[in-house]
């Protein structure tokens, strides 16, 4: 029998944990994070969840050294009372669910500063908009790993110990060397070999400069002792398209097609579906237009992403919108799912489209 | 940006604690103070029913396996103020796998029946 008693109740919350194994809980290390005017969100070294305060209409109360019938029944020995006090008591507690982490705000503390090149003014400046990567830990709301892996996602790199985004301009003269100098010595797009291009083009840039755009558009290998890199075809031919859309609002569908054709390498192939997530076609206008639309510049709350699209175009068929909205899928969750929560289906000649559930201003 | 550590006690294993849940809330008799007070007397049947008699009442109950256990955490520092600590802390001071529930109507215990007149 256990007898109860009111302790004085220490300051003690409750927090719903992951339903991960005990072993793990026991090393639990994990950090709340949150300016005053964000959402708290909870952090272990690699995922991010959204805290809740789950409110109860019940009353629990924490009961230290209870033991349950099984423990009991395993000590047979024993009749007798045992004492014990109640640590403490809530109404509520810390609720917790797998988020997606919250990283747009990476790229844009990188981009208030993106890095030019050696030549350029800018960077003998104030170091108040770099980032060390403690910097970002204390700014971003998301785990160390999603954030490491994030600032590979988006090409970054580290110049004198901070991480830096290139300035497209100078992203694209990096690039343009590369891809002139594997016109000119022939080279297959799968087989570039880095030593030579340090050669050539080390007067040219920085050797380091050199290395991180072979890295971000080509894949790392090593083949007989020597490094190599096999090109991405898809990502060149996309990042050649952002510079030429981003020079006008809008442009003819064919004409750019055949300038784009022209504008990559010798080799490579354009496609349209390289350009999902980049750029917006309008096949209902005469002529068919296309038009540069980045799913990074758009919001990153689900409502507001959807409202945005949504400005932008009255009616999306799903083919159009998935690669806009395909990175609000959480864990598990469909593209499908995210279109019948925040959108009305419709057909229109034929063709299931989407719109808005309610009026945008 | 507020940054708020979490962090398991020492390199002991966790006390792991159980949870009572009531339904309702609990008043102290006669107006009097929760702490030090007695809430009532735990049991558990031979089939492992957990009964808890509060006051005159009794209630019955289940035990019930946490899917997501539950980690009670402890502000460090408790009510001082420590302006030197740039961020708060909390530490795990136990874990909790298993919850006593009892969401049924107590019933009253009656022990003198008045006789017929």
């Amino acid at each position: 029998m256990l007898k109860s008693t009111w302790g004085t109740a220490e300051l003690c919350s409750c927090m719903q944990t992951f339903g991960s194994k005990m072993s793990s809980l026991m090393k639990l290390n994990v950090i709340i994070r949150g300016e005053k005017d964000e959402q708290a969100v909870l952090c272990s070294k690699d995922k991010t969840y959204d805290m809740k305060i789950a409110d109860t209409s019940n009353m629990l109360l924490f009961i230290p050294g209870c033991k349950t019938p099984e423990q009991l029944n395993a000590d047979q020995a024993s009749c007798n009372i045992i004492h014990s006090q109640i640590a403490g008591f809530s109404n509520n507690y810390w609720e917790l669910r797998r988020c997606r982490p919250k990283l747009k705000k990476l790229r844009k503390l990188l981009m208030e500063d993106p890095y030019e090149g050696p030549d350029s003014q800018n960077d003998q400046t104030l170091t108040i908009s770099k980032y060390t990567t403690e910097d970002l830990l204390s700014l971003i709301q998301a785990s160390e790993e999603e954030i490491m892996h994030q600032l590979q996602v988006i090409d970054a790199c580290k110049i004198g110990g901070y991480w830096r985004i290139l300035e497209f301009d100078y992203e694209m003269k990096l690039l343009n060397h590369v891809t002139q100098l594997i016109d000119s010595e022939s080279w297959s797009l799968s087989k570039v070999p880095l030593r030579t291009c340090l050669e050539e083009l080390g007067s040219l840039e920085p050797t380091e400069m050199i290395e991180h755009i072979l890295l971000s558009y080509g894949r790392k290998y090593i083949d007989d002792g020597e490094v190599y890199f096999e090109m991405h075809e898809d990502k060149i031919c996309r990042a050649i398209a952002q510079m030429l859309l981003q020079n006008a609002v809008k442009f003819n569908l064919s004409e750019f097609q055949e300038v784009w054709q022209q504008s990559v390498p010798e080799g490579m192939t354009t496609r349209l579906d390289q350009l999902k997530g980049l750029a917006l076609l309008d096949r209902t206008s005469r002529p068919e237009t296309i038009s540069l639309l980045k799913v990074e510049d758009l919001p990153e709350d689900n409502q507001e992403r959807f409202n945005s699209l949504f400005s932008i175009r009255e009616k999306w068929t799903e083919e159009d919108i998935t690669p806009y909205i395909q990175d609000l899928c959480a864990e598990k969750q469909t593209v499908g799912v995210l279109l019948t929560k925040y959108a009305r289906s419709s057909m229109q000649n034929g063709v299931k489209v989407y719109n808005s559930r309610r009026p945008i201003s | 940006m507020v940054q708020i550590i979490i962090s398991s006690g020492g390199a002991g294993g966790l006390a792991q604690w159980v949870l009572l849940e009531l339904q309702g809330e609990v008043e102290p008799r006669q107006s009097g103070r929760l702490a030090g007070s007695l809430l009532g007397d735990l049991h558990y049947t031979r089939e492992g029913v957990p009964v808890l008699i509060v006051g005159h009442h009794i209630l019955y109950g289940r035990v019930v396996q946490l899917e997501k256990p539950f980690a009670v955490l402890v502000k460090r520092g408790g009510g001082e103020a420590e302006p030197a600590e740039l961020h708060a802390h909390y530490t795990v001071t136990a874990l909790i796998k298993t919850k006593l529930l009892f969401k049924t109507r107590p019933k009253p215990i009656i022990t003198n029946v008045p006789k017929k007149v």
